[in-house]
């Protein structure tokens, strides 16, 4: 099967949409909406199955060579996206604070690693102005209470 | 109206009020002038400093932005060559040119006037306009609702760059994600799929900031040997210019100033389209109505006026369609009205009489951020030069802790961060496989109201044919159709050319 990233997006999305089409048919009608919560989402779902058949069909018939995918730098893209991942699911543990603290160092070192001790303090600061500034602008000024760590109590 | 309108400006003339309006205004400006920072993402930046605030003090402040960052974009494009904005990418051409020939004084005065006199078109457009078509709306049953949320997700799946399929799918997508959690009409709960922060549904303000600002900085970080410099500035440049000759200069030219900010205007009341487009063909429009079409790319000042005020025209045109239809126009008024719903209000034809105080003082914080635009250009120009130079490195980690607060602050739950996270990725994902974000973001955002809509009509009369027989309906639905087949063959006729030119996605 010779496909195109259309032609595999097309099928991740049928994937999908029939596997949440299967879910809407248990679902039960309301007494006092007897068209039921499954109505509309069948539509959509099934609107949406029938257009990534299409764009799958359309692929497969297409004549190729197909478009290369322009260079870039996915593997910098991956390391950001689990940096970020690992700052979300430290924030529950180790406080806004500490995981901002962290989560902007490490982001930075990583975007412009830095090469000397001068660098090393540039990142440091960096850190921790932004996760100060941010705590006090928005839990004194704007009411915003902060997520507390459950493992550092702050 | 007029005494509504005075009010608004008494308003907004308040200290509570100007501050928010004067600081998001220099947001604005600044995160427009930097290349590589849109509007999108400062809006997303401000937004949680707004969440504290008054609605009013929140949406001026976010008005404030649209206008500078509209504005702020021509500072970079005529004294670096680098545009700011995708909107001033066409600002680049003349105001660059005219820049380099010794006139950088000139080139950026005529883009700040020509933005302030094309914003201001705008404004006595959305004051005149926004009234009597929320009236019109107000005639509205559940049917045209429905027909005329179906026509602007199929003119914004249709009219978006990429393939028509995949302008639907996108927007099929971003419906899919309003049917999960729970039935907006019952409340009853559906397809939760087992994660416990979908039960009360998906909010579409982490959706909207994840989507944007991680398809936009990731797209940052994966560009190989991206510059981190940005070209050298002349110290010594003077911006010195006789600023009565150059108000002449674009008001001696009232045919193309009326003509191009009628341009910007229409495209943005369009939905989802952006500045740029409306830049881009002004600009074409200019070339191909002047006597002298040979001189613009080497420093025309019809090509700065042109550019420079149909996009801040568009900035008006997308105020109109959330504030009459509550149809998002871009992605700027997306988060507007995201803002919106914080505060409990819900846009639409009701929101202007129901809120005239408010829907006032928006009008009154539009048209006053265009003086405080010019003061911050007049004063902050060459300061604005220094700003570009923030490293993108200190810049993005900043960005995205911020966009983590947005979400966090909805409602105090880590649920819409992970949402936030979730759809970062998607929306990355999105980009690279060549799916418009901007149908996506439309479906999130009209998923709901299509659904109440439908069920209303259908549970007020079964009969399925009303949705074409009631001619409002029935025009909304033909034009729907339309607009698919008009995308059809405009698909169709870009296939035959060979070359297709490549500009940065309007986030």
């Amino acid at each position: 099967l010779k496909l195109s990233r259309d032609g595999w997006a097309g099928l991740a999305v049928l994937a999908a949409s029939l596997f949440l089409f299967a879910l809407t048919l248990d679902l039960k009608p309301s007494a006092l909406v007897p068209i039921g919560p499954g109505f509309y989402p069948r539509i959509v779902l099934g609107f949406t199955a029938l257009l990534a058949v299409a764009l799958v069909a359309f692929d497969f018939s297409r004549k190729k060579p197909l478009l290369s995918l322009e260079k870039a730098n996915h593997g910098a893209v991956v390391l950001h996206f689990a940096v970020f991942g690992l700052y979300v699911a430290a924030l529950p543990w180790l406080g806004f604070r500490v995981a901002t603290f962290a989560y902007v160092a490490a982001a930075n070192a990583l975007l412009d690693p830095p090469r000397s001790v001068k660098g090393l303090v540039r990142v440091g600061v960096l850190a921790l102005l932004t996760a100060l500034a941010v705590y006090v602008v928005f839990e004194h000024y704007l009411s915003v209470l902060m997520p507390r760590g459950r493992w550092t109590g702050f | 109206m007029y005494e509504l309108l005075a009010a608004g400006v008494v308003d907004i003339l308040q200290i509570k009020y100007l501050v928010p309006l004067c600081l998001g205004t220099l947001a604005g400006v600044v995160g427009g002038a930097l290349p590589g920072v849109t509007i999108t993402m400062t809006i997303i930046v401000v937004l949680p400093f707004t969440f504290g605030l008054d609605p009013l003090q929140g949406l001026a402040a976010m008005t404030g932005v649209y206008v500078g960052g509209s504005a702020g974009g021509l500072v970079t494009a005529i004294l670096l060559g680098l545009p700011g904005t995708p909107s001033s990418i066409a600002t680049t051409f003349d105001g660059h040119a005219m820049a380099r020939r010794g006139e950088p004084g000139r080139a950026l005065w005529l883009g700040v006037w020509s933005s302030f006199f094309g914003g201001l078109l705008g404004g006595l457009f959305l004051i005149g306009a926004t009234g009597p078509l929320a009236s019109f709306a107000l005639q509205f049953g559940p049917w045209e609702f429905f027909s005329l949320f179906l026509l602007a997700l199929s003119m914004v799946a249709g009219l978006v760059e990429a393939s028509l399929l995949k302008g639907l799918i996108s927007g099929a997508l971003g419906l899919i994600v309003t049917v999960l959690g729970v039935d907006p009409v019952m409340g009853q709960e559906r397809l939760r799929l087992g994660i416990p922060f979908l039960s009360g549904g998906i909010d579409f303000l982490p959706v909207l900031i994840g989507v944007f600002a991680f398809a936009q900085i990731m797209g940052e970080i994966e560009k190989r040997g991206m510059p981190s410099v940005l070209p050298a500035v002349d110290r010594t440049m003077s911006l010195a210019v006789s600023q009565a000759r150059v108000i002449w200069e674009v008001l001696s030219r009232p045919l193309q100033l009326l003509w191009c900010s009628f341009i910007g205007l229409l495209i943005g009341v369009l939905p989802a389209i952006g500045g740029s487009a409306a830049s881009m063909m002004a600009y074409d429009q200019a070339k191909k109505f002047s006597r002298r079409p040979q001189d613009f790319g080497s420093g025309a000042p019809e090509g700065i006026i042109a550019s420079e005020s149909s996009n801040n025209a568009n900035v008006g045109g997308s105020l109109v369609t959330i504030m009459a239809f509550g149809i998002p126009g871009d992605a700027v008024t997306a988060v507007m009205l995201g803002a919106l719903t914080i505060h409990g209000i819900q846009s639409g034809p009701l929101f202007i009489s129901q809120n005239a105080q408010l829907a006032y003082g928006i009008f009154a914080a539009y048209l006053l951020a265009h003086p405080i635009m010019v003061l911050i250009l007049a004063l902050g120009a060459r300061w604005m030069l220094r700003v570009v130079t923030v490293p993108k490195a200190a810049l993005f980690p900043i960005v995205l802790v911020l966009c983590v607060v947005g979400a966090y602050a909805l409602n105090n739950t880590m649920g819409n961060v992970y949402v936030l996270l979730s759809f970062g990725v998607l929306g990355y994902l999105m980009v690279k496989f060549g799916f418009p974000l901007a149908p996506f973001i439309l479906g999130v955002i009209l998923g709901d109201q299509i659904e109440i809509n439908l069920i209303r009509s259908i549970m007020t009369d079964p009969d399925p044919w009303l949705f074409v027989t009631r001619p409002i309906s029935g025009v909304l639905l033909g034009a729907a159709l339309l607009s698919i087949v008009a995308a059809l063959w405009q698909h169709r006729r870009m296939q035959r050319r060979a070359a297709v030119s490549q500009t940065d996605p309007d986030y």
